[in-house]
């Protein structure tokens, strides 16, 4: 699995985007389960995208790429959670995206881990990074909370935007970001633990 | 006071304990141990800051205008048939034979003729169409002092309006649906951005006693009996959120 820990100047979005039809003849029927299924949580979908990619005209681009993912698919769709299953769609683009526009910016998720566990043992043994209390973390603008939450690595950052963002429970993470449960509340635990360190030490 | 990069496992129960992801005993056990020991305690407080912070103050990124138009437009959907030149009643039919189709399980299954639709389904049915309409309520205000008599004269008895805005559930407003062949009213409480459809129906209306099932098409249901009326909350929040939100609105007085 990549992980993007840096910007690169993006490409542009691949061109399947367009707003033309697409050339595959499907049924009306195909139409309006889309409708019903894709439609109502498009505003997740996209506030999705936005935090996976970190501008608005890439998030933009991979939802409407990811909804004709959706739209083809949509005969294997088992009805069971809608959401998750659109959330899965766009996750899946936007990494196909940034693997594409931002490659030189992606590491694995095991290096990551592993640099985790280093500078956690550095961090202990010189005692630098403390636990901030909740009053301090307590200030934080809407402007500072916004760049730490684009600060966290991808995995971290996509656990915390799917649970504390977009609400969505432990079981239903785990499905759409594909790992098992044990992994997606060690992630939620580390992002949000950095994310409260990070506010604590840029508070003024 | 320091915490490794790799919490241990008293410190992830404790952010599943704050996520409302425990059961009973084991919350009550991690209850027990954060009284004990306040580095556990202190997790969490930051942990629910966090939350609040979120919620409070992270502005919500909404989707551009348009961006259905497009993408209905992308799948090729006649844009005549958006909107009001589509009649409300076969949408609503629609959504009713769709939640019934998914309620079903599989293909296989809702090929057998007439699976009954339960009234589960029908306020599932009733949510979809008013998140798909341009308006979700009919009445829009967060007032209860406006949504509640705009209630009276349409329907033979105004539903309870509670405020929930402290408990982080502002009211949206009120419409009326329709459940079998009966007008209810429905009121619509936000939770974030989702919208949570809050029905209740007269007990004699849905005497079938039916399993209520915890969700239908990814939205969470829950349904509790209160003075002869029998409420129905639907909603894509989490479970945890929709459970608060009932017993927000059981306890709190009008």
């Amino acid at each position: 699995m990549l992980v993007e820990v840096g910007n690169k100047t993006p490409k542009k979005a691949s061109s399947t985007t367009a707003a033309g039809a697409v050339g595959r003849p499907s049924s009306e029927q195909d139409r309006s389960r889309f409708q019903n299924v894709v439609l109502p949580h498009l505003a997740d979908a996209y506030e999705l995208a936005y935090w996976l990619t970190g501008n608005r005209a890439d998030a933009e681009d991979v939802v409407q790429e990811a909804c004709l993912h959706a739209f083809r698919g949509i005969g294997g769709f088992a009805g069971i959670n809608a959401r998750a299953w659109l959330l899965t769609i766009v996750r899946r683009t936007a990494y196909a995206w940034l693997k594409e526009n931002r490659s030189a910016a992606l590491v694995m998720v095991d290096d990551l881990v592993a640099v985790e566990e280093k500078q956690a043992k550095q961090c202990t043994a010189s005692g630098e990074v403390g636990t901030p209390e909740a009053a301090l973390i307590a200030k934080a603008d809407a402007l500072r909370l916004e760049s730490a939450i684009v600060a966290l690595p991808l995995p971290f950052r996509e656990t915390l935007v799917l649970r504390d963002i977009q609400e969505l429970d432990y079981r239903e993470i785990a499905e759409v970001t594909k790992v098992p449960v044990g992994t997606v509340m060690s992630r939620l635990a580390r992002a949000r633990h950095r994310l409260s360190a990070s506010l604590a030490v840029d508070a003024p | 006071m320091t915490v490794s990069a790799t919490p241990d496992d008293a410190n992830l129960l404790v952010h599943a304990y704050v996520d409302g992801e425990l059961d009973p005993a084991h919350a009550l056990e991690v209850e027990r141990q954060m009284a004990r020991d306040t580095v556990l305690a202190a997790e969490r407080a930051r942990v629910e800051t966090l939350q609040r912070l979120i919620r409070e103050r992270l502005p919500r990124e909404r989707a551009p205008q348009g961006l259905t138009r497009r993408i209905e437009a992308a799948i090729g959907v006649p844009q005549a048939a958006r909107g009001a030149s589509r009649p409300p009643w076969r949408a609503l039919a629609a959504s009713v034979a769709f939640a019934a189709f998914l309620a079903s399980g599989s293909t296989w299954f809702a090929l057998r003729p007439g699976p009954t639709v339960t009234v589960a389904d029908m306020v599932v049915a009733n949510h979809l169409r008013a998140l798909m309409a341009p308006q979700p309520t009919d009445v829009a205000s967060s007032d209860q002092h406006t949504v509640k008599p705009w209630f009276v004269g349409r329907i033979p008895e105004s539903p309870r309006v509670v405020d929930l805005s402290p408990q982080g559930f502002p009211l949206v407003g009120g419409r009326i649906d329709v459940i079998g062949r009966v007008p209810v009213p429905t009121l619509v409480y936000r939770r974030r951005q989702h919208l949570i459809s809050l029905s209740s129906v007269p007990s004699s209306a849905s005497a079938i006693l039916e399993a209520v099932p915890r969700a239908i098409a990814g939205y969470n249901i829950v349904s509790w009996t209160d003075g002869g009326l029998t409420y129905w909350a639907v909603s894509d929040v989490a479970p945890s959120d929709l459970d608060s939100f009932a017993k927000d609105f059981r306890t709190v007085g009008p």
